[in-house]
């Protein structure tokens, strides 16, 4: 219990601190990398707590989108890389209001809100895989249908927009 | 035995670059991977100017291990395998995704125009085969009832998925030969490009790059053998030669392969993956899915 609570503690502060490297870096690249180490943290913070399917789920996930999000991120910004140390950062007191009050309003969320009871005896990973197959089948389909429609929708979309501008 | 394991896949990645090599040169060296090492780690490993240093440093260990998890949760035999996880044949794909990670880092740490073209291009590339590894994959997870890379050796015991799915065996084959980069689907390392994301590396850290390639192939070509060629499972000789013997000859095919076609533009790597492998990735899950249902009820 004491490693595991360990490891939950460790891989929470580096998910804290890749977070904080994310704005902290002019390049672009170290950005989206840094964001990817969080999530990659997340992930370590899910096999710490032994939900082993969510946690590989969530490593083979971030690694591909953050990396997508780079070259975006690279295609947009004006100095990629940072080299040229251009400001990219504005509206910074109200930035850093919003940051602190909803930091707080999350935390006093985390520390409000009643939990439940802790689970005491976790199921074995395979069981976990089916539970979580029978949950997303079943009581979540509507929810997770309605976001992947959604998304489908709104590539095509995004799609239909360059087509037809490539044609102007 | 997880040593043993260790140095076992060390021993593989060996032969892996003895059968590159004899492939390029059309000779059987047997010490040539070892001389070529070792003339690597005696030159200078230099670092260019204005590097991304920390993206420099990390990319050739990062690939290394990225390679390493991958083959971790593959069988040699029953039991014998470094980490058995219940989602083994997702956690191939997790480790996989981290490939293309390192090959980026690789890409944009030198400050080099054609490694960084190389790193982007494996990134289109990762668009093009990452879809094409997941949804065989799936199908194959559907046979087995299981994502446990043992259960689905198992599941092939009356007929190995190659002849059971054998759509999802050729994209997966076609895709696992995309992810190592191999030719004809080399772009990252192309020669156009002087090598690409390779190009800026030298000694112990080029050496570190080869090694971790190497791996990745012979972890490639196990994943092959244990999802499509029913792993262990043979007549009369013990299991882990089985798996061995496939492998190798898995790892021979792919580096054979490539050198007989043209190396592929990433245009068209993408269209031919959207248009024609997704579709047919779906016809394959379709078609698992009925026999399942219909065939083996």
């Amino acid at each position: 219990m004491t490693v595991q609570a360990g490891a939950l503690a460790l891989f929470g502060l580096a998910a804290l601190w890749f977070g904080m490297a994310v704005f902290r870096t002019h390049s672009m690249v170290r950005s989206a990398f840094s964001l990817l180490t969080t999530m990659a943290a997340l992930g370590g913070m899910f096999l710490a707590m032994q939900a082993e399917f969510l946690g590989v789920l969530q490593l083979m996930m971030m690694a591909t989108e953050m990396a997508i999000m780079a070259i975006f991120m690279m295609m947009y910004m004006m100095d990629p890389g940072g080299l040229g140390q251009m400001e990219m950062t504005h509206q910074k007191r109200l930035s850093l209001l919003a940051g602190i009050v909803g930091g707080l309003a999350g935390l006093a969320l985390a520390v409000a809100s009643a939990w439940g009871p802790v689970a005491s005896r976790v199921p074995n990973p395979a069981r976990q895989t089916h539970d979580l197959g029978i949950e997303l089948l079943g009581r979540s389909m509507l929810i997770f249908e309605t976001a992947g429609v959604s998304i489908l929708v709104a590539m095509i979309a995004a799609t239909t927009v360059v087509i037809s501008r490539r044609h102007e | 035995m997880n040593l043993w394991l260790l140095l076992l896949i060390l021993a593989g990645a060996y032969l892996v670059a003895v059968i590159e090599n004899w492939v390029v040169t059309g000779r059987l060296r047997l010490l040539a991977p070892l001389l070529a090492g070792i003339a690597l780690l005696g030159r200078e490993s230099l670092v260019p100017r204005l590097p991304d240093r920390l993206l420099f440093e990390t990319a050739p260990p990062l690939l290394l291990a990225a390679a390493i998890l991958s083959m971790a949760v593959l069988p040699l035999a029953p039991g014998t395998v470094l980490v058995d996880l219940a989602t083994g044949a997702l956690f191939v794909n997790a480790a996989l995704a981290y490939v293309m990670v390192a090959v980026v880092m690789a890409g944009w740490g030198p400050d080099a125009a054609y490694a960084m073209i190389g790193g982007w291009r494996f990134l289109g590339q990762l668009v093009a085969y990452s879809m094409l590894i997941v949804m065989p994959i799936t199908a194959v997870a559907m046979r087995a009832q299981s994502l446990v890379t043992t259960a689905i050796v198992s599941s092939q015991a009356p007929l190995p998925n190659a002849v059971a799915q054998p759509l999802g065996f050729l994209l997966f084959f076609l895709a696992a030969m995309a992810v190592a980069f191999l030719p004809p689907f080399d772009l990252p390392t192309a020669s156009d490009l002087a090598d690409g994301v390779f190009g800026e590396y030298t000694g112990a850290r080029l050496a570190i790059l080869r090694l971790a390639r190497l791996v990745l192939v012979l972890s490639l070509a196990t994943a092959v053998t244990v999802f499509y060629l029913g792993g262990w499972l043979g007549p009369l000789l013990p299991p882990a030669f089985w798996t061995i013997v496939k492998t190798l000859a898995v790892a021979a095919v792919m580096l054979l392969g490539g050198r007989y076609l043209p190396r592929t533009r990433s245009d068209h790597l993408l269209e031919w993956s959207w248009k024609l492998g997704i579709p047919l990735a779906l016809v394959n899950i379709f078609w698992v899915g009925i026999t399942l249902l219909v065939v083996q009820r």
